[in-house]
């Protein structure tokens, strides 16, 4: 199998490349980052039927924006510690079952990052990611470690990058907030402008099930800064969540009717 | 909020004790490890209707054995690279399904791990999980930094253990199949025996929808030994995977018609 060059295109384009886009799930980690948007848009939480399972601490706000259909999907708050349920395997579970029952035409996994100031980033940028990677699940066995990396190539909106005048960059994802040594050669094999802790699992699911996926990140930290990224983080987190209320609007508007080759 | 010393209600399902055990699922990350087993139960591999969506590589091989309903789940060879879909995301995403397809009243998660000979672990030693923790999720925020481990401890099985002769020791689990300094900190903290790469997560996802869990590992590498991962690893798998088909078979033989608190 070949490496980097060859990466395996994002979800879907062929099947659905003709349809227009009329449902559209938001996916986010935590329930600040997605709240704003929420109320911008005007959607309502579903009590019953809910479409999870009783269970789960998942929730789905829905409504219409422009004629299109959206969800925003979250993992909601863990049961025992009270926080947001982040991370990969939360969030797999929550698109995997959000794709099953809501069928979209478009995933958008939005959320926050970490940029890297040498790549360009800069806090308070939001960031369209072109190709996602893991950069915590090293598997030093033949094959096993291409598996490990995981990366994908997202859908390409260049249109939409464009007329949007969104910046781009590669995305790496792994479930630590912080980066050990190893994790920082890994990301910068995965040459990545972004670090995230979900990007690359909603790709592997949406990429499963035949979805195009937008993931779009602002940036709450500099990971090759001076500040820890801890501090950085939280005190960038609300000015993050509100760049993201104010530009997903506007890629919803965008998206609204067209079909995924014309993005 | 259950730490570790609350093992009772931190369990992994909380004892329905009235039910008696019907449908066992067995989730299993590598189809070498689940094969054996297969076969030694004779279950078989359905097509036609399928609990999964077509679009994945997830296999169910189903029968009876000893007046059980037994189903063993394994997420497949990734589309892209052909190896097993192995690692939290994909593992935790078939859990998730096969739970609400299939209600099950127990699940066993079966495979192969790292052991610690400093806490007596040796190659082909079939440990029984006392406890799941993640070694690569590291969160230094309060509260997400417990999150992050996600600690939680194991359906308490006393009489089984005694009556099959197990082992017993608490299980770490990463992503990766080599481990850095700053995951062989937190491993040590975690007091793990043994070391995989998916216990913490089937763990999570039993949790959320309360279904006991008995995870089942057969070690095929000493961590804490001069001998590489990698090498040790490839060299007993089968020994591994025949241990477990060995094993698995007398636990559904005792567990069959029992209450999970019986056990």
């Amino acid at each position: 199998m070949e490496g980097t060059q060859e990466v395996k295109d994002g979800a879907g384009r062929e099947s659905s490349a003709g349809d227009a886009i009329s449902t559209v799930l938001l996916v986010f980690a935590m329930q600040a980052e997605a709240m704003p948007l929420v109320q911008t848009l005007n959607l309502t939480e579903d009590d019953e039927p809910s479409i999870f399972p009783k269970a789960l601490p998942w929730k789905k706000y829905s409504g219409t924006h422009e004629g299109l259909t959206v969800h925003v999907v979250v993992p909601g708050k863990d049961l025992k510690l009270g926080v947001d349920s982040v991370g990969t395997v939360p969030v797999s579970m929550l698109t995997y079952a959000s794709i099953v029952s809501l069928h979209p035409d478009l995933i958008i996994n939005a959320g926050t990052a970490g940029g890297f100031r040498a790549k360009g980033a800069a806090i308070g940028d939001v960031f369209v990611a072109t190709q996602f990677a893991n950069h915590d699940r090293r598997i030093p066995v033949p094959v096993f470690d291409e598996y490990g990396i995981g990366t994908l190539a997202a859908t390409p909106i260049p249109n939409l990058v464009k007329a949007l005048e969104l910046k781009e960059g590669k995305l790496s994802t792994g479930n630590s907030l912080d980066m050990t040594p190893q994790d920082e050669e890994i990301i910068k094999a995965n040459d990545a402008t972004i670090k995230d802790m979900e990007g690359a699992a909603v790709a592997y699911v949406a990429n499963l099930l035949a979805v195009p996926l937008i993931a779009m990140k602002a940036v709450t930290d500099i990971v090759d800064g001076d500040k820890p990224t801890v501090e950085e983080f939280l005190g960038n987190m609300s000015r993050a969540a509100a760049a993201l209320s104010a530009t997903i609007p506007r890629v919803l508007e965008y998206v609204n009717a067209k079909s995924i080759s014309n993005l | 909020m259950a730490g570790v010393e609350e093992v009772g209600t931190g369990a992994v399902g909380v004892p329905s004790s009235g039910n008696t055990i019907s449908t066992v699922l067995v989730v299993i990350a590598m189809q070498a490890e689940a094969m054996p087993l297969v076969q030694t139960l004779q279950l078989t591999e359905e097509d036609e209707p399928s609990v999964f969506p077509k679009a994945v590589p997830w296999k169910k091989y189903s029968g009876t054995h000893e007046g059980l309903s037994v189903h063993i789940v394994v997420p497949g060879k990734d589309f892209h690279l052909g190896v097993d879909s192995v690692g939290t995301v994909p593992v935790s995403m078939l859990t998730y399904a096969s739970i609400v397809s299939l209600h099950p009243d127990l699940i066993i998660n079966a495979g192969t791990a790292g052991g610690f000979q400093s806490k007596g672990a040796a190659i082909g030693d079939v440990f029984v999980a006392t406890h799941f923790a993640n070694h690569d999720r590291r969160i230094p925020v309060p509260v997400f930094d417990e999150y992050g481990i996600g600690t939680l401890g194991a359906t308490p099985i006393p009489n089984l253990v005694k009556a099959l002769a197990l082992k017993e020791g608490k299980m770490s689990t990463g992503n990766s199949l080599d481990m850095t300094p700053e995951d062989e900190e937190i491993i040590k903290a975690n007091d793990a025996t043994i070391k995989d790469m998916e216990g913490a997560a089937v763990a999570y996802v039993a949790d959320l929808f309360t279904v006991p869990l008995i995870a089942l590992k057969a070690v095929t590498d000493i961590v804490d030994g001069s001998k590489p991962t990698v090498e040790e690893f490839l060299e007993n798998m089968s020994t591994a995977a025949a241990a477990l088909s060995a094993m698995v078979p007398r636990v559904l033989k005792y567990v069959s018609g029992k209450k999970i608190a019986d056990l």
